[in-house]
């Protein structure tokens, strides 16, 4: 076929004439003339024995295979309420709710086993909406309430999460599932033993005068089973110098908060907050559901913090006041207040059972006050 | 599907057992396509429409070009092609950005008017196959090629998995010929198509996503001024990271297309070691720069019209260009900052272009560094999300900053952003006038398969988050 172009210019706009040219024939990429299979076998033996060393070690540093709680798993988890009838229980808050709350213990005692939304880092408050806007949910809703974080503008850490059960594709949603077994089984398949993760945090980095202060990396803490279940790691409760990175982490990142808006501006924040609340928990009840808050334990620095910046009377108060609801401080049950929190903010592996009980029983105390009977707590 | 995801090893592997199971051509060719839907739908599977759309229009456009030879029925048709394709195009990628400027523009004569909104995804890849069809139906009408004889030959090359969403953009020359004939990898195609995979996918998980990608987000998502050190940091990181972001995905695509038994062209040729910018553009994304040469700079005209039109006809060209990559006016001033530097070079070239320094190498490894210096001030507007960020960076790297203001990167990646900035740059200038195939082959066959598993243990151990290539939000 002729070519009508009658181009000369090739290479690109701009380029210097050459002759005309006819349309892109088909192209045979070369291919390198080298010994293929002994190359592929070298890379492959190689490969797999550097893995298998990296595995080791990470083993070594007492890591485990655990599920990688990542958006995928946590939108999986809220599917799970995607269903017009009542006897769901969901948890959401932050790390104290995701980590103090046993699961196993919970349904022993109440018959359902509940979804775990929490998330670490995290303000639950627009997942509370979330729930709220969602006509299927007419079920209970247990809401952890952790001070500086319920405070915050938005989600926070894990905002994806949420996006991800809005809008998961196809892929997303098989590569989720494919992730599961290796999640499963690799100890180094983990936000902790990420290569550029692993390089940021060594101590040869030279200081770079005026450099902004960065904030340290959260370290893995837990343990998280397929339903969402957080253990705390046992490093984080035997290994002394682990559990001081732990809180020296906490620390530092209280300690360079943002400042807090005017006054003014925080008192306004604030009351659009219960109203939000009020309205959450009212449209949830209005389709026969429940709401109920919780205020988990912390302890030491941490606690000592909040007390100053957040004292109860002027956060958690107005929230239980706002919602009307059923609320269990810590502070008010010794049973509550007795555990052990390693690292100042979340409850030790071995003290959650118990912990988990007397929530229970308190919870039903409460909402036995107030005549509330609802099925996912067996009343 | 992400070719850095997990989903995507699955499917790759199932669609290279079934071609390379005992069955007929056809039925390889059938089973090609529904994996290139799959992979398609995998995103959104409403958008296959789209793609059939413009298959089956841009099927029935060119036959009927071919048909005839009434000049003004072939140009109704050629329209016919351009209204669905650009219609899609401007109707997904640039309708919002249409109603903000016109509200913008009658706001300029006092008349109020506000945009509705325009909350529409972008289906993926959208600017690319919406290219390679038209492609298709502008060969035909310019007598460069015949139609296909198959429309399951031609839904393949439209829909192709491996470059269906961010290229390279093959023509229908290059790739529908290949369809015709059963084609199988040989074992060594095979295995050096896992390598080019490999070495993508190091390219976009370990250098751009892993490397690069902190101390870009750290500098263009900066809230305040930032230093001149910094914004240099911040640039020449986003520099490396769009190159190996892309090129990666190119190469993975190339490698994943020979595994096939298919040769996809090449679309990146170590441009940061380019000579000026003709020259870059010869090695940037080569699919996208050929392809706008010869469907729309040619047809303006090209340089057969005079110094001033060639001049204009340049401009022109890379200012669509830069729209094509999205629909924002910075976009446009980097398509035509790089109209501009073309215009100067050629004037520069015709007037000294014959100087015998010209060819001296330490004129060309200068021109090289400018270059690469004036490539790195309009990524600046590529990257940045509005003119503010970027005429705050660009003033901070021309020694313009703001007085005091604070460094934002920590040590740990500065140091990166150098380390890696170096390393690309003595890789590009080293396989300047070389292929990879050539350096490959003469490269110990063990030292290869060492660094084989190299990148696959970095690949691995990075762990990446599963980000998509930057290209397919284009």
């Amino acid at each position: 076929m002729p070519s009508s172009t009658s181009s000369s210019e090739p290479g690109g706009p701009g380029v210097s004439p050459t002759p005309v040219r006819d349309a892109d024939p088909v192209i045979h990429r070369p291919i390198p003339d080298v010994r293929w299979p002994a190359t592929a076998i070298v890379a492959v033996v190689l490969f797999a024995v550097a893995l298998t060393g990296w595995e080791a070690f990470w083993r070594s540093e007492q890591y485990v295979p655990s599920y990688g709680n990542h958006d995928g798993q946590w939108a999986e988890a809220r599917r799970r309420l995607d269903r017009p009838e009542p006897g769901a229980t969901a948890f959401i808050g932050s790390s104290r709710t995701l980590f103090d709350i046993d699961l196993d213990v919970w349904e022993e005692l109440t018959g359902v086993h509940g979804v775990q939304l929490a998330l670490e880092g995290s303000n639950p408050l627009p997942i509370l909406t979330d729930i709220a806007e969602d006509e299927d949910f007419r079920g209970l809703l247990v809401v952890g309430v952790t001070p500086p974080l319920t405070l915050m503008p938005g989600i926070g850490a894990r905002a994806e999460a949420l996006e991800r059960y809005h809008k998961e594709t196809p892929s997303q949603w098989a590569g989720q599932k494919l992730s599961y077994p290796l999640e499963r089984s690799f100890a180094f398949y983990n936000f902790d033993t990420r290569l550029f993760t692993v390089l940021d945090r060594q101590a040869w980095w030279p200081e770079r005068e005026g450099a902004p202060y960065q904030e340290p990396e959260v370290r893995k803490i837990e343990n998280m089973r397929r339903d969402r279940q957080a253990d705390m790691w046992n490093k984080v409760e035997d290994d002394p110098a682990y559990n001081t990175i732990v809180t020296s982490t906490w620390q530092a990142i209280l300690e360079h908060l943002p400042p807090p808006p005017p006054e003014d501006v925080a008192r306004a924040a604030f009351e659009e907050l219960l109203a939000n609340i009020a309205r959450d928990v009212e449209a949830i009840r209005a389709r026969g559901g429940e709401v109920v808050f919780i205020r988990p334990p912390s302890s030491d620095w941490f606690r000592e913090f909040e007390r100053q910046a957040t004292p109860r009377e002027r956060v958690w108060e107005p929230i239980i006041g706002a919602a009307d609801a059923v609320g269990v401080h810590f502070e008010d049950y010794p049973e509550l207040s007795d555990v052990k929190t390693p690292e100042w903010s979340h409850i030790s592996s071995r003290d959650k059972e118990r912990w988990t009980r007397s929530l229970v029983g308190i919870l039903k105390q409460r909402m036995a006050e107030r005549g509330i009977n609802r099925p996912e707590m067996g009343t | 599907m992400l070719f850095n995801s997990l989903t995507f090893v699955v499917f790759f592997a199932i669609v290279l057992a079934l071609h390379n199971a005992p069955l007929p051509w056809k039925a390889k060719k059938v089973n090609l396509l529904i994996a290139s839907y799959v992979f398609y739908a995998a995103w959104n599977p409403p958008f296959v429409l789209l793609l059939w759309l413009s298959t089956m229009v841009d099927w029935w456009v060119a036959r009927r070009i071919y048909e005839t030879d009434r000049q003004s029925r072939r140009r109704a048709l050629l329209g016919v092609s351009l209204a669905v394709n650009l219609g899609m195009l401007g109707y997904f990628k640039y309708g919002g950005f249409l109603l903000e400027n016109w509200a913008a523009l009658m706001s300029t004569i006092g008349v109020t008017w506000t945009a509705p909104g325009w909350d529409i995804v972008l289906p993926v890849g959208i600017s690319f196959y919406t290219f390679q069809t038209l492609a298709y139906s502008l060969d035909v009408y310019l007598r460069r090629a015949k139609p296909a004889d198959s429309l399951l030959d031609f839904a393949l090359f439209v829909t192709f998995f491996p470059q269906l969403v961010a290229g390279p953009i093959v023509r229908p020359t290059q790739l529908i010929p290949q369809f015709q004939a059963p084609v199988r990898a040989s074992r060594n195609q095979l295995l050096w198509g896992l390598g080019l995979m490999t070495l993508g996918l190091f390219e976009k998980v370990v250098i751009a996503d892993g490397a690069l990608a902190p101390a870009v987000d750290a500098v263009f998502g900066a809230d305040k001024a930032v230093p001149f050190t910094d914004a240099w940091l911040g640039t020449l990181a986003f520099s490396g990271q769009i190159f190996s972001d892309f090129a990666g995905y190119s190469t993975a695509a190339i490698g994943i297309a020979l595994c096939l038994g298919f040769s996809l062209p090449d679309n990146f040729r170590f441009p940061y070691a380019a000579i000026g910018f003709s020259d870059f553009w010869r090695r940037w994304h080569i699919s996208l720069s050929t392809w706008l040469r010869d469907y729309l700079y040619i047809p303006l005209g090209g340089n057969r019209k005079g110094w001033q039109r060639t001049q204009v006809n340049l401009m022109v060209t890379m200012l669509l260009g830069g729209l094509w990559h999205g629909a924002a006016w910075t976009f446009v001033i980097w398509g035509g900052l790089h109209g501009f530097y073309l215009g100067v070079e050629r004037f520069l070239q015709g007037r000294y272009g014959g100087a015998a320094i010209a060819k001296s190498f330490g004129f060309k490894l200068g021109l090289g560094l400018l270059t690469y210096f004036l490539v790195n001030l309009t990524w600046v507007f590529f990257r940045a999300q509005d003119f503010g960020t970027a005429w705050s960076l660009t003033g901070a790297m021309l020694g313009f900053g703001a007085e005091g203001a604070e460094l934002v990167l920590g040590s740990h990646l500065a140091i990166r952003v150098v380390a890696v900035t170096i390393g690309i740059l003595v890789v590009h200038w080293f396989m300047r006038n070389r292929r990879l195939e050539e350096v490959v082959a003469k490269t110990p066959w063990w030292l290869t398969g060492l660094a084989w598993a190299g990148m696959l243990f970095a690949i691995v151990i990075t762990q990446g988050s599963g980000n998509a290539f930057i290209y397919f939000q284009f």
